[in-house]
């Protein structure tokens, strides 16, 4: 397999938009791969497009008409001879149904496999895969009816948490804290599933109050090797939204870190993971628990930071082993040095509880230095469209330490001019410069806590 | 069909070191074409287009077959997408693909085409067909007028958006 894909020619479809779309598009480049990308008719003009080998538009603006329109994206990825199709992250990366079509049109989907996407699309039947393979779980489980789920609280003990089974990444929560909460909340909760997601199969969970956020980034391929590339930390969040990632974890101790690797190891073994992959857990520290969330079957926004400590091209290795490749690293291999924290920089004012600014970029000076990088598709002019999600980029910065990654990152954050948008950097900056951040001990409600704090912050 | 598969393995393996743009075999009723720079012949182009009118292809051009040389050869934007706006002269409206496919004129292959320039059309009269994996769209005009320009080739890919027609508008 490994001769062919020397031989074949190849020809990679980007089904994705915005920073991911350009970071594909290099990753195909310097692979000798050329690219087609597909793009709405509001991204004609974004970085990616002018870099791609070819460019087609998918459809308007509306993403449902354009990268989430399955019949679209396939028959210009088949129309313009493509052997290969990323999805990125988001909009079909976690499609089972689409990986199939690809299959069935002879096209690669740079992905797991549909198999082990439905079964970690259900967050039910992921939960249960993790159970029985010895990995922690936070106590709870499915219930049929609300007499069910009302006895099943009793035993886990409240605050309770009722999950759609096809939510994920925070959408699809109820937090409930008696009986009376959980009957009143029950009912709503199943048919909001089945509004959002098109099935109102709920669970209960045993809500974590102060935990980290954790996860593993994980690779295979399709030789039957999978390795693990250590941990990173996304504990500041804003109602569940990811603002500032690192890696490794400062505050997990090495056997609790062992253990996390692992777990993470022995769910990519059950399902022949091929690809890239992020098993994410909550970490309460008080008790030195960890427990399962979820697996998100894709490129991850945060997966820099890994590539910072490990050296390692993850988009390189996640195109080389859908292709058939073996992996190029081996876990004996994979060697953390230092510390990379990213903070994501969005159209979004901080002033107003995060809302989108799009608008016109007047300007864009990114900050220059050793041990900095700008994963961004944003130039000066750009016109920042409000169809989308509101990622400008992300700055990572690496440092021999923590602390000296973190000091990195928000002298690079003061040193960045942007205008004409209003945007989330000054908020970030203040987070770097917060003592409970520098100290390590954020968890995953410190942000939605401390929001308007930190405002104020800004205007010292 | 009778064909020795090693015979054609050796050819397509002769066919892979040799310096070539186009290759036809015929031996009874087995043909096979193999053409790697996609210009594919005129009798081979599925479907049969029907007289495509020297409809400048605004963004037409062809790409080389994938190496296995057995592929359908594809037509496909180019690289450097020629997207000169397509100026309509006075009176005259474009219409533009309502999604991105395959752009056909006739309702099959062999059939006439649904309308040729000059042909007076009303808002429902159907224009092409647009086609997005086996599903047909037919575009209608949305106006009333008469064809004056066919912009896009058939059997191609159009984008969304992409001009299809002139329409001039009956004042």
């Amino acid at each position: 397999m490994s001769r062919q894909a020397d031989r074949v020619r190849q020809r990679v479809f980007v089904a994705n938009r915005g920073e991911v779309a350009l970071r594909i598009v290099e990753a195909c480049d310097r692979l000798g791969f050329e690219t087609v990308l597909g793009v709405s008719s509001a991204d004609r003009d974004t970085l990616a497009a002018r870099r791609a080998g070819q460019v087609v538009v998918l459809g308007g603006p509306h993403a449902t008409g354009s990268y989430l329109s399955i019949p679209s994206v396939l028959h210009a990825a088949i129309s313009t001879g493509c052997t290969a199709v990323h999805p990125g992250y988001g909009f079909l990366s976690e499609r089972a149904d689409f990986a199939r079509e690809c299959a069935a049109n002879g096209l690669t989907f740079v992905g797991p496999s549909p198999e082990a996407l439905e079964t970690l699309g259900d967050k039910l039947s992921a939960r249960e895969l993790a159970e029985s393979l010895g990995v922690p779980v936070s106590a709870g489980g499915y219930a049929a009816s609300v007499a069910e789920a009302a006895e099943l609280a009793a035993r886990i003990g409240y605050p309770v948490l009722i999950k759609a089974a096809y939510g994920g990444g925070g959408r699809g929560m109820k937090l409930v804290e008696s009986d009376a909460g959980l009957a009143e909340a029950w009912a709503p909760a199943s048919a909001e599933a089945e509004a959002a997601f098109g099935d109102g199969t709920v669970f209960l969970e045993r809500y974590v109050t102060d935990a980290k956020h954790v996860e593993v980034q994980i690779l295979g391929d399709r030789h039957g090797n999978r390795i693990h590339l250590g941990e990173r930390e996304c504990s500041v969040q804003y109602r569940y939204q990811k603002m500032i990632e690192e890696a490794p974890c400062a505050a997990l101790p090495q056997a609790t870190r062992e253990r996390l690797h692992d777990s993470a190891l022995r769910i990519a073994r059950a399902l022949d993971y091929v690809g890239l992959g992020t098993v994410e857990f909550l970490y309460d520290v008080r008790r030195d628990e960890l427990s399962f969330l979820e697996v998100n079957p894709r490129l991850q926004v945060e997966h820099p930071v890994t590539e910072a400590v490990t050296g390692v091209d993850l988009v390189r290795e996640q195109l080389l082993a859908a292709l058939g490749e073996p992996l190029s690293v081996r876990q004996e291999n994979v060697r953390l040095s230092g510390h990379a924290i990213q903070a994501r920089i969005t159209a979004q004012d901080p002033c107003h509880l995060l809302r989108p600014s799009p608008g016109t970029v007047k300007r864009w000076r990114p900050p220059v230095g050793g041990g900095l990088r700008l994963d961004s598709h944003i130039y000066e002019g750009y016109d920042f469209p409000p169809f989308y999600d509101a990622l400008m980029g992300k700055l990572v910065a690496w440092g021999p330490d923590r602390a000296s990654a973190v000091a990195r990152l928000g002298d690079a954050l003061a040193d960045f001019e942007i205008g004409g948008v209003t945007t989330s950097r000054d908020l970030l900056r203040s987070i770097t410069r917060h003592g409970d951040f520098l100290a390590g001990t954020v968890t995953t409600h410190w942000l939605n806590d401390r929001f308007n704090d930190l405002l104020g912050d800004r205007n010292e | 069909m009778d064909f020795d598969l090693e015979e054609l393995a050796s050819i397509i393996e002769l066919l892979d070191k040799a310096d070539f743009r186009h290759f036809s075999f015929e031996k009874g009723d087995l043909r096979i074409t193999v053409s790697r720079d996609g210009n594919v012949p005129p009798d081979l182009a599925a479907p049969a287009a029907p007289a495509a009118t020297a409809a400048a292809p605004v963004r037409a051009a062809t790409v080389p077959a994938a190496p296995a040389g057995l592929r359908t050869p594809v037509k496909t934007p180019a690289s450097a997408p020629a997207r000169t706006a397509v100026e309509p002269d006075e009176g005259e409206i474009v219409i533009t693909a309502p999604l991105l496919g395959t752009f056909y004129r006739a309702p099959k292959p062999g059939e006439p085409p649904y309308v040729e320039i000059g042909d007076k059309v009303e808002p429902d009269s159907v224009l092409c067909i647009v086609e997005v994996m086996k599903l047909m769209n037919s575009v209608p005009a949305g106006v009333s007028g008469e064809v004056t320009k066919v912009f896009a080739g058939d059997g191609e890919l159009v984008e969304f958006g992409g001009p299809l027609f002139a329409v001039r508008t009956i004042a």
